[in-house]
């Protein structure tokens, strides 16, 4: 078995010939052996330079294929602008219908106070239950809970309504979750990147899947709150249309 | 059935279950026991004498469709009336919670009202039956 060429062996003539041209002052023969040298040079770091750009290539292409680079460009981070500005929008509204409803239900509990105080205040003035019973007093006072039953009965409803209004913290929770799970994708991707960028080898690197990652804020099966322009599947419209579908399964509603 | 039914409200985020509580209240229900996901509701409904159950979907641990079917596998709890409260608003989605037997489905974000009438039309079907 031939042993392969030392590194004094491989460029020793060259360095020769560079010499004997040098001496003999002849600088054709000089620029040949410059020239027989580069190329001598040449075609032992070739097969390096194609080693380390095929691996460059293929460190690319690996992270291409496990970090869906254009899913996550095309689809999922514009998907999720739209998840989040339809987060802003459900606790806008949550705010205002709650503020609306807080406005509305401070006149009704102001005028359930100042009617018991008026009360309060003549029965004060007229000394005495008999001096009462004979003015007005009496029907004043159920004048006064008759509208104050009224306006309990409305201001239940606004209660009732501020506390629908809260809902959106379930809806809002569950789409800022999946967004979450996004972000620890792309978080993986950018330190996969880092790693390409500083040469190091990426093959062993963990690599997170989204599918893995919902599975930590999303059941099996589930896709969340429906948000507007994110495609989803064909959906519902509306309790008819569910009422109507379920109707529809044999067996119907039980 | 009376308003001394006893509720099961399953839901991973708490601000829903007091919401679906304060409504329940309103109704004129007040025996109401919480629950976050299906592995902790299951051994209640087991354990209980519960007469209304009222779940979501997307639960982490076990999610309410599987409780559904665990429910309707169960020959003690199976005749017990299920409403799926959630999200989930795909067809698809729908029919196999019929499939799997629920008795009622309401999509959040709903209504006083909606859960009414469909609590209503429940009990209403199983006094029926």
């Amino acid at each position: 078995m031939s042993q392969p060429e030392s590194f004094g062996g491989r460029f020793r003539t060259h360095v020769a010939d560079l010499e004997r041209a040098l001496e003999a002052d002849d600088e054709a023969a000089f620029r040949g052996a410059f020239e027989r040298l580069r190329e001598k040079l040449n075609v032992e770091m070739n097969p390096e330079l194609k080693r380390l750009a095929a691996d460059a290539q293929s460190a690319l292409r690996r992270f291409r294929e496990r970090a869906r680079l254009e899913v996550l460009a095309d689809q999922e981070v514009p998907d999720a602008r739209k998840r989040l500005a339809h987060v802003v929008k459900l606790t806008e509204e949550a705010a205002h219908r709650t503020l609306d409803l807080v406005e509305q239900s401070s006149p009704l509990v102001d005028r359930a106070a100042l009617g018991a105080a008026q009360l309060i205040e003549e029965w004060g003035l007229h000394g005495s239950r008999q001096l009462a019973v004979a003015t007005l007093w009496p029907e004043r006072v159920l004048e006064t809970l008759e509208r104050t039953l009224r306006d309990s009965e409305h201001l239940r409803r606004y209660l009732s309504q501020m506390l629908l209004a809260q809902g959106y913290q379930d809806l809002s929770g569950q789409i800022i979750g999946s967004v979450v799970t996004l972000v620890v994708e792309l978080e993986s991707v950018l330190g996969q990147l880092v790693a390409i960028a500083n040469g190091e080898d990426t093959r062993r690197m963990p690599v997170l899947k989204l599918e893995d990652l919902q599975a930590l804020s999303q059941a099996r099966g589930a896709a969340g709150p429906q948000v507007p322009g994110v495609k989803n599947g064909a959906v519902v419209e509306g309790q008819a249309d569910i009422d109507a579908l379920i109707a529809s399964v044999a067996g119907g509603p039980r | 059935m009376s308003n001394a039914m006893k509720f099961l409200v399953v839901d991973d985020f708490s601000t829903m279950r007091r919401i679906v509580k304060g409504l329940l209240n309103e109704l004129g229900y007040s025996d109401i026991t919480e629950a976050d996901d299906g592995n902790t509701a299951l051994p209640l409904l087991k354990n209980g004498s519960f007469d209304f159950l009222i779940t979501d979907w997307n639960m982490p641990g076990m999610p309410g469709l599987d409780l559904l079917k665990a429910v309707r596998g169960d020959a003690k709890l199976a005749k017990l009336p299920v409403l799926m409260l959630t999200a989930e608003a795909k067809r698809e989605q729908i029919i196999e919670a019929a499939q799997a037997g629920v008795s009622g489905y309401v999509i959040k974000p709903f209504t006083a009202a909606t859960l009414k009438e469909k609590i209503d039309k429940i009990l209403a079907s199983k006094a029926a039956a």
